[in-house]
């Protein structure tokens, strides 16, 4: 490092150091905005600075204004618990937002809970995560809560008898997806006609289409990322392979319907926010996030906004003393205690038993919306 | 005093990460030695990593037992895999051990007891820094020593021709696995290594990408001397940390600098003869000599 750069550097590292003012709330926030789980990542980072904003205008928490030490964790795991240290050790944050990725919260949040950080990720579907210990939070509803709901709404509205499984084997949130399903239609007793597989890139699903349609099923259950959904309907009705699907957490992206077009008519996806539901918090926040951002948010833009509305009403609940300790823990007692209906609709937090027995850390407790395709479109399912 | 312990908490996973890296390089600075371009390194990492979290997590072996068995374990699979593999050269070898990677890979994947895609987490931190510069420390000077004997003297004849080696009595086939097995005895402590300061490893991470990656810090670092790779690793992994401060550029402003070492020092940064070269120059300037 040459003379310039390290000026630059103490530049920098002073100019923090006074922003930093005392009555400033530092959030940390560890969001992957670079690598392939960017698409993701940026939303959530967006949300997270939608809600802060709007929240400093407001005139911050009792007089405190937020601060978002925003870093990027790529995705990865290393990087993960590099950009948690940092925002906990250097940073000196009151609270961490993220990471992104399950694999990332696997890596980072045991980190973020022997410091005695709350951990908070708004997109961490993969079963447990909260488990790792008291400090770890997510708002992000599990596969588990959702996918017993679309199932069974789209056996009531069908009248399926038997299904056929089809699943991506090579990828961690795909393979999480088929292991509830393969519960949930078994807690339900739907016979399973065939389990067929595929991995991550295949763009030919015929040999597994051509045997799930011999076994004549009621619905095919899929789960999967959008973009291989959309081929694997598009080649079903190629087939003739008439019978609906059934989604997971994958099939809410607009990526669906690109190469899809109309193929997936009848789909039941469930989700944990509903683009068009009519609530004002909801409609606030789409408008809002329009407005800003230029773009239709997605789920994880809502679910950050939530999640940083949430932390909001604890620090609002606790005595901010400047003690970092302290402060960490005053928060980490208040949060479990929030509830309150945002984007997402009502909500709460859960506590979940950690391996050891113990009470652990505290998963989302909401109720998804259940969506069918129509016309090319996400609609609403009401019940007709 | 309190300033050091903050710098420790905040980056020793880096400084761990600095030293696994260091630890890779070697691996397949030793391969490379040999004249033989690998790519099995990752996978073998992989290997180390996979038995030993399970040794870990489900038998509770004590960890240097564990360290010892995740060595082990890509050894075994390298002396059955080298045998075949090894009588290809140079691009044809970096293609079957790149398919023994993603075999590897799939087969991680497909397993039940590996936790298929989701991978292992809950893996608990055992790994600690004088676990990792003792081994380090080890691997340097045993291939400090290595490069001197009689055997380095083979693998060196073998890179630079190997029918004249094989002229000269030395056991080419025997010399190529024993350099492959032992790259791989280093790339599995590796990864048991790094199982065990991280947390979680999934398959993931043992991929083309990451053989890709010890190759770039091997090559960057230069293959002269063991002091190459070693820096190699050192400054891929610190880079991107350090260039941090410029948030959404860092990768861009990452790459450029790759770039320019590959163009302007082609041999890679420790290239000990340009060093020299150097040196004498500064030398005979100084001293006024023509």
């Amino acid at each position: 490092m040459n003379r310039a750069t390290k000026h630059l550097l103490f530049a920098a590292a002073s100019l923090l150091a006074v922003s930093a003012v005392a009555g400033d709330l530092k959030i940390g926030i560890a969001e992957a905005l670079t690598g392939g789980a960017a698409q993701y990542g940026v939303p959530i980072r967006n949300g997270f600075q939608l809600a802060a904003d709007e929240i400093n205008a407001k005139g911050g928490i009792n007089g405190n204004k937020l601060v978002l030490v925003v870093e990027d964790e790529q995705g990865k795991k290393e990087e993960a618990i590099n950009v948690f240290k940092k925002l906990i050790f250097q940073d000196k944050v009151l609270m961490i937002f993220g990471p992104t990725l399950s694999n990332s919260m696997f890596a980072a949040g045991p980190v973020a809970n022997a410091a005695k950080v709350v951990a908070f990720g708004t997109s961490n579907t993969a079963n447990g995560i909260s488990e790792m210990g008291p400090y770890i939070f997510r708002n992000s509803v599990m596969e588990s809560d959702v996918l017993p709901v679309t199932v069974s709404t789209a056996v009531k509205h069908y009248k399926i008898k038997k299904v056929a499984v089809i699943y991506g084997n090579d990828d961690a949130f795909t393979k999480s997806g088929y292991d509830v399903f393969k519960k949930v239609l078994e807690d339900q007793k739907i016979p399973v006609t065939t389990t067929e597989t595929y991995v991550k890139g295949d763009v030919d699903f015929k040999a597994q289409l051509t045997k799930i349609k011999a076994t004549n099923p009621d619905a095919v259950i899929c789960s999967g990322l959008a973009e291989e959904a959309a081929t694997l309907m598009v080649q079903a009705r190629g087939l003739g392979l008439k019978a609906p699907f059934i989604g997971g957490n994958g099939f809410n992206s607009p990526k669906l319907f690109e190469v899809s077009k109309t193929a997936g008519e009848g789909t039941f996806v469930g989700s944990p926010w509903a683009n068009t539901n009519p609530t004002p918090a909801n409609q606030h926040f789409v408008a809002a996030y329009k407005q800003k951002y230029g773009a239709e948010p997605n789920q994880f833009a809502a679910q950050a906004y939530d999640a940083m509305t949430i932390a909001a009403a604890a620090l609002k609940s606790i005595k901010v003393t400047g003690n970092v300790a302290n402060d960490r823990e005053a928060l980490h007692g208040a949060l479990p205690k929030v509830s309150l209906s945002g984007a997402t609709g009502p909500f709460k937090f859960r506590q979940s038993v950690g391996k050891d027995g113990k009470p652990a850390g505290y998963d989302a407790d909401q109720k998804p919306f259940i969506y069918v395709i129509r016309d090319g479109k996400f609609v609403l399912f009401t019940g007709k | 005093m309190e300033a050091f312990a903050d710098f420790w908490a905040t980056y020793s996973t880096l400084i761990f990460t600095v030293g696994i890296h260091a630890l890779l390089a070697l691996s397949l600075w030793l391969t490379l030695s040999c004249g033989l371009l690998s790519l099995a390194n990752a996978a073998f990492m992989g290997i180390g990593a996979y038995t030993a979290a399970l040794l870990t997590l489900h038998l509770h072996w004590p960890f240097p037992m564990v360290l010892v068995a995740g060595a082990l374990a890509p050894a075994a699979v390298a002396l059955v895999i080298g045998a075949p593999t090894l009588r290809l050269s140079g691009v044809y070898l970096a293609m079957a051990t790149l398919a023994f990677g993603e075999v590897t890979r799939i087969l991680v994947l497909n397993l039940e007891i590996t936790g298929g895609p989701e991978g292992l987490n809950g893996i608990p931190l055992l790994t600690t820094w004088w676990h990792i510069l003792l081994i380090l420390a080890a691997a340097g000077f045993a291939l400090a020593r290595l490069r001197r004997s009689r055997m380095g003297r083979a693998f060196e004849a073998i890179r630079e021709d190997e029918v004249a080696a094989r002229m000269m009595g030395i056991d080419v086939e025997g010399h190529k696995l024993a350099a492959f097995t032992l790259g791989a005895i280093l790339a599995g402590l590796a990864g048991a290594l790094n199982a065990h300061s991280t947390f979680f490893i999934s398959p993931r991470e043992y991929g083309f990408e990451n053989a890709v990656d010890i190759l770039t810090m091997t090559i960057l670092g230069g293959i002269s001397s063991l002091i190459g790779p070693v820096l190699g690793a050192t400054i891929l992994t610190l880079l991107p940390e350090l260039l941090r401060f410029l948030h959404a550029y860092r990768l861009a402003v990452n790459g450029l600098i790759l770039i320019g070492v590959v163009l302007f020092l082609p041999t890679g940064l420790w290239d000990s003869r340009r060093l020299r070269q150097l040196v004498g120059a500064w030398r005979t300037r100084r001293e006024g000599k023509p």
